[in-house]
């Protein structure tokens, strides 16, 4: 014999079925009750069950998600869960800066090394008192697209001496306020921007002497910024990647330690 | 674990009848009764009341019912009584916590009304 679809005992049957889907803690919390409750209101003769079918239909529905969610909530959302994985995500944060900082300061540091060697060389010719004109080479580097080191030198009040580069057709002069730093320092390495989209790793140094000024010595940084590009993005993925792992690990952590009762 | 302080009014409609309901089982002393305290009302008896125009008319499911205890009972409002005639029936009553977030609750229903019906909105009642 089959039971009529809307027989007390197949309805019953279905919301035992559907009652799988509470998540596990509330199950075992309140399944019996919950079943004695539709049983009882199944057996109710005051209750109309064309009211009440929709109504445990709809019930089901909310209920489920609402269950879920305080489970995902209650799962997920302790405090010492959340301040753990903030925790490892700010060490996370503070290496990912490390890894992009570090090689890059590195990077900018050795730009500048070449160009040492060049302004100690010209710095020493000029105090021997060779001609700016022949200590500084011939040649000349368009700074607008040459990855050439080159070499200017300049007089005590920064006018051009001799010079290798030309951006648009003229010497790039130095700021007033560079060369008073360098009069005080005796050398100063910048990155130089004499125009738009340029940058330069720029040494410049005192010439003293008979006839004092400065000698600069540069080569541009379009290569090494295409290396920090790399580096920033190797950093950006290995953040990515830390980031991912403390999520992942934290869900895993907070699923197996979750409360076992509702 | 229940909480000392009373959740922030206004209640839910489900957590406002379920109050309701176990106050009025408690007034009237409904059976079951056990030795000391009143026994408590077991689930379908709540989501008769509460369906009752006098109970605030909320139709709840089984699932609503049972999830508002849950939380019910972790905010200290209301508690197992222990005392059932069938084991597959779970009984509850209000604990003190409960009575008080009732009577603010009913409190601050009653001064709604009471603006609503000095604005005109609900029609003056006699005194008797």
């Amino acid at each position: 014999m089959t039971s009529a679809p809307h027989s007390p005992f197949r309805l019953e049957s279905l919301y035992a079925c559907a009652l799988r889907l509470y998540p596990r803690a509330f199950r075992e919390a309140y399944c019996v009750a919950m079943r004695q409750t539709f049983r009882d209101a199944v057996h109710d003769s005051t209750l109309s069950r064309r009211a009440f079918i929709p109504l445990v239909l709809r019930d089901l529905i909310t209920s489920l998600a609402k269950e879920h969610l305080a489970m995902l909530r209650d799962t997920f959302a302790r405090p010492a869960l959340i301040f753990n994985a903030l925790v490892l995500a700010g060490f996370a944060t503070i290496l990912a800066l490390a890894l992009y900082a570090i090689p890059q300061q590195l990077l900018r540091r050795g730009a500048d090394d070449p160009q040492v060697e060049m302004a100690d060389n010209l710095t020493w010719q000029l105090e021997q008192g060779v001609a700016p004109t022949d200590a500084v080479p011939a040649g000349t580097v368009d700074l607008a697209h040459s990855l050439s080191p080159f070499l200017i030198a300049y007089d005590d009040q920064g006018n051009s001496l001799a010079s290798q580069a030309r951006l648009n057709g003229q010497t790039p002069t130095l700021p007033q306020s560079l060369l008073e730093d360098v009069r005080q320092r005796g050398q100063d390495r910048i990155t130089w921007r004499p125009g738009e989209a340029i940058r330069f790793a720029a040494v410049i140094q005192r010439v003293n002497g008979a006839h004092p000024g400065f000698v600069l010595a540069g080569r541009s940084l379009r290569e090494e910024g295409a290396r920090q590009k790399a580096v920033r993005q190797m950093a950006a993925i290995a953040w990515a990647a830390m980031l991912a792992l403390i999520l992942v690990g934290s869900v895993a952590f907070g699923w197996y330690t979750r409360p076992k009762t509702a | 674990m229940a909480t000392e302080t009373a959740p922030a009014a206004p209640l839910t409609p489900a957590v406002f009848a379920i109050l309701l309901s176990l106050a009025e089982g408690e007034k009237s002393g409904s059976p079951p009764t056990g030795p000391g305290r009143w026994g408590g009302k077991h689930g379908y008896l709540i989501m008769k009341d509460a369906r009752a125009p006098q109970g605030g008319g909320v139709r709840l499911g089984p699932g609503t019912l049972y999830g508002s205890l849950d939380r019910m009972m972790r905010d200290g409002l209301v508690e197992e009584s222990g005392i059932s005639d069938d084991e597959r029936r779970r009984y509850y009553r209000l604990t003190h916590l409960g009575h008080s977030v009732l009577a603010v609750e009913l409190a601050r229903l009653d001064a709604a009304v009471a603006s609503a019906r000095s604005l005109g909105f609900l029609p003056h009642r006699g005194r008797s």
